[in-house]
């Protein structure tokens, strides 16, 4: 595959998605083509850039599920980055807003003849359960085989995926599969439940010694756009997560030596399981009072000590963390 | 992204003649959710809570959104509704699909014979009930509407205080729902410039003012009260956000605000002869009030005191419930369904009575052409 003229993005104005048009728009002729709802900024994904960059973004404003609006937005789009998706609310919410629009998106670009549709999936689709502690996981883990037992965000992600291979190999669609770690920068805490849960004030700080699937989102996006370039990496899926992955404890006591106040309480990782049994005991005699956020199958996929690995999208993508992990720290503080 | 949640398809099923009550298999009821949305999370998880109902599908025409409710419940799922009653074969079908798919579902259920339950807003508009209403009556079947927040447990509550004379006579009842732009439901609504809930000829008001309206004519005798009402946008929303009413009955009154400004809440003041009830749901919280009985700077430690009594007896209760597993948002639901179930297994009075689920369509209605007057400078 030659290097495109015109490329497709989803999403474009999300965390993410600006810093991918940027990455994109770094490749000299370019064009890049930004799908957005009419409620989105597009002021955010122009300022800052170059007047010749500028000129080589179209923006279209339209919905996902309107598949008139998609086969004239694919015209002539070589490759499609498929990065929007819900990140919030409940399994309806983000099966609606995530699902149902790649199905349409897949279908419109297969019809326009798109060449590379690169979709943006989720570290978290690994079915972790069955996997040994400290093993490492690579592209050939399984996913998760009871998805619906996970939070809805990974179910959602994990039902976008298999429908995304299924639909490609139906339509004879090309499919590259990114699978990013827990994406952080500037704007976003970087305590995420992967070091634990806050409730109301208090961290409750789930084990600690385990490596956090972290991506700093420059990094990713480097390896998002090399995913949709790439020559001969059609039907390949790529985990994106950063080299030297700190772990919760170390993440913790730097926030603290930055100044960050934290108040947390640690849960030691022996103890995880035992906790979750008990709490979703609970939650299940009371028929629900509390929410089964916490059982010992949500629990083993997220603080389950494991080494994910990044060597194939190093070898086949030739990606290289443009940013050290300890670098993009400190931009994510000072941002 | 809109939140449509279609189903319309045609029903090709060999209509089932309605089994008369004493028929009803045993004493279980089979159960059928249609429409896989958000609220069908809340319809799902209660039934699982109640021993009589036995969920035995759902339905979406998106097959992605029926196979992630089939898959967490652990029940059959459908993508089209004439396999859903021809296989599944449910005695009560909850519709809980977007409104305006209210009226033609529920007669399409009531003609292949199954009781309905219909989520609110019952329907669009009076006609809309009139017919249902009508189609419910031909066929013998049972119909009911979402009305849940009067089986909250603590309206109940409040419900038996006035009825032992804790407040006198009701006078008025204040009726206040937050609903925030930026929320987990207001959100949807307020970035979705197609969102089917800003296509209903009430906005988004009719799809959420229901409840704090029926907790009002819960009071309210009269069948047509005079009703004044007024809608307004706020900042830059090109829908109206913000919505006033009020009502006047022979010998009760009230009033409702929805407003998008405050945070999430839903709060109901009953004001009596001798006190007022103030009923927070969402905290599950009840306070009496009523005038000091103490004279001068008396009453002013009177009062607080009162409140700190209040205060203590809202936290034990709470403790308790809450040490027996009782505290649950969705309680209302749970109860109107047990009292829907028990109503077609026994033939007894349905929970929402039918006069109730038209006159409060009925005034949605009247609501509705009154702001859109106002908003085109004309009077109602």
């Amino acid at each position: 595959m030659s290097q495109p003229r015109r490329v497709c993005v989803t999403g474009a104005t999300g965390f993410l998605g600006r810093r991918l048009v940027s990455r994109l728009l770094n490749e000299p002729e370019l064009q890049v083509r930004c799908l957005l709802r009419a409620t989105s900024d597009a002021e955010s994904l122009l300022r800052g850039l170059p007047l010749e960059q500028q000129q080589r973004i179209e923006i279209l404003r339209g919905e996902l599920h309107d598949a008139a609006f998609l086969a004239e937005a694919l015209v002539d789009c070589e490759v499609v980055y498929h990065g929007a998706a819900a990140l919030g609310g409940s399994a309806s919410t983000l099966f609606l807003n995530t699902v149902i629009p790649t199905r349409q998106l897949l279908t419109a670009s297969a019809e326009a003849g798109v060449s590379r549709f690169v979709l943006v999936s989720s570290l978290g689709v690994y079915g972790t359960r069955e996997l040994r502690r400290w093993q490492q996981v690579d592209e050939s883990a399984p996913l998760d085989p009871q998805p619906e037992l996970r939070d809805p965000y990974t179910f959602s992600k994990v039902r976008q995926e298999l429908v995304a291979r299924e639909m490609c190999a139906q339509l004879g669609l090309p499919l590259v599969v990114v699978r990013p770690g827990v994406i952080y920068g500037e704007g976003r805490s970087l305590l995420t439940s992967r070091v634990g849960l806050q409730v109301g004030p208090l961290l409750v700080r789930m084990g600690g010694r385990h490596p956090l699937p972290y991506t700093y989102v420059e990094n990713c996006a480097e390896g998002l756009k090399l995913a949709g370039l790439v020559p001969g990496v059609d039907g390949e899926t790529f985990n994106l997560v950063d080299d030297d992955p700190v772990t919760g404890h170390q993440l913790v006591r730097f926030l603290r030596r930055q100044g960050q106040r934290i108040r947390s309480v640690w849960v030691p990782g022996f103890c995880i399981q035992p906790l979750s049994w008990l709490y979703s005991t609970y939650a299940k005699w009371t028929e629900g009072q509390l929410p089964p956020v916490i059982t010992p199958y949500r629990s083993a996929a997220i603080w389950k000590p494991l080494r994910y690995c990044n060597s194939y999208a190093k070898h086949k993508l030739n990606w290289v963390q443009p940013i050290s992990t300890e670098q993009a720290l400190e931009r994510t503080i000072v941002g | 992204m809109t939140t449509l949640t279609k189903v319309s398809v045609p029903i090709q099923a060999a209509r089932r003649a309605p089994q008369p009550a004493t028929q009803q298999r045993n004493d279980r009821i089979r159960v059928a959710v249609l429409g896989c949305g958000q609220i069908a999370d809340a319809h799902l998880s209660q039934l699982q809570r109640i021993r009589c109902a036995d969920v035995v599908g759902v339905c979406d025409a998106h097959e992605d959104l029926a196979y992630q409710a089939a898959a967490r419940f652990g029940v059959s799922q459908y993508t089209h509704l004439d396999a859903l009653l021809s296989e599944a074969r449910p005695d009560v079908v909850h519709i809980a699909t977007p409104a305006h798919t209210h009226a033609q579902l529920a007669m399409q259920l009531l003609q292949a014979g199954c009781h309905v339950y219909v989520e609110k807003p019952f329907t669009l508009d009076v006609h809309e009930a009139d017919a249902v209403l009508r189609v419910a009556s031909e066929t013998g079947l049972q119909v009911c509407v979402g009305h849940d927040q009067l089986f909250d447990p603590m309206w109940l509550r409040a419900r038996r205080m006035v009825e032992a004379g804790a407040i006198g006579k009701v006078r008025h009842v204040e009726s206040i729902l937050g609903y925030p732009l930026d929320g987990k439901f207001g959100a949807l609504v307020a970035n979705d410039p197609n969102h089917w809930v800003r296509r209903l000829p009430g906005g988004l008001f009719q799809n959420t003012i229901s409840h704090p309206l029926y907790r009002i004519t819960d009071f309210l005798a009269d069948e047509e009260p005079v009703l004044v009402g007024n809608w307004l946008r706020r900042g830059d929303f090109d829908f109206p956000t913000e919505l006033h009413m009020a009502l006047e009955g022979a010998e009760v009154s009230g009033s409702l605000t929805f407003s998008t400004r405050i945070p999430p809440q839903r709060i109901t003041q009953i004001y009596g002869s001798t006190g007022t009830l103030w009923i927070d749901f969402d905290g599950q919280v009840i306070r009496r009030m009523a005038r000091p009985r103490m004279p001068g700077a008396f009453a002013k430690l009177e009062m607080p005191l009162r409140h700190f009594t209040e205060s203590c007896g809202n936290l034990t209760r709470n403790l308790w419930r809450f040490a027996c597993g009782e505290i649950h948002y969705f309680a209302g639901m749970k109860n109107l369904f047990e009292a829907f179930y028990q109503s077609i297994l026994t033939g007894s009075a349905p929970p929402v009575p039918v006069a109730e689920m038209r006159r409060v369509t009925s005034l949605m209605d009247q609501l509705f052409a009154h702001c859109r007057a106002q908003e085109k400078g004309g009077r109602a």
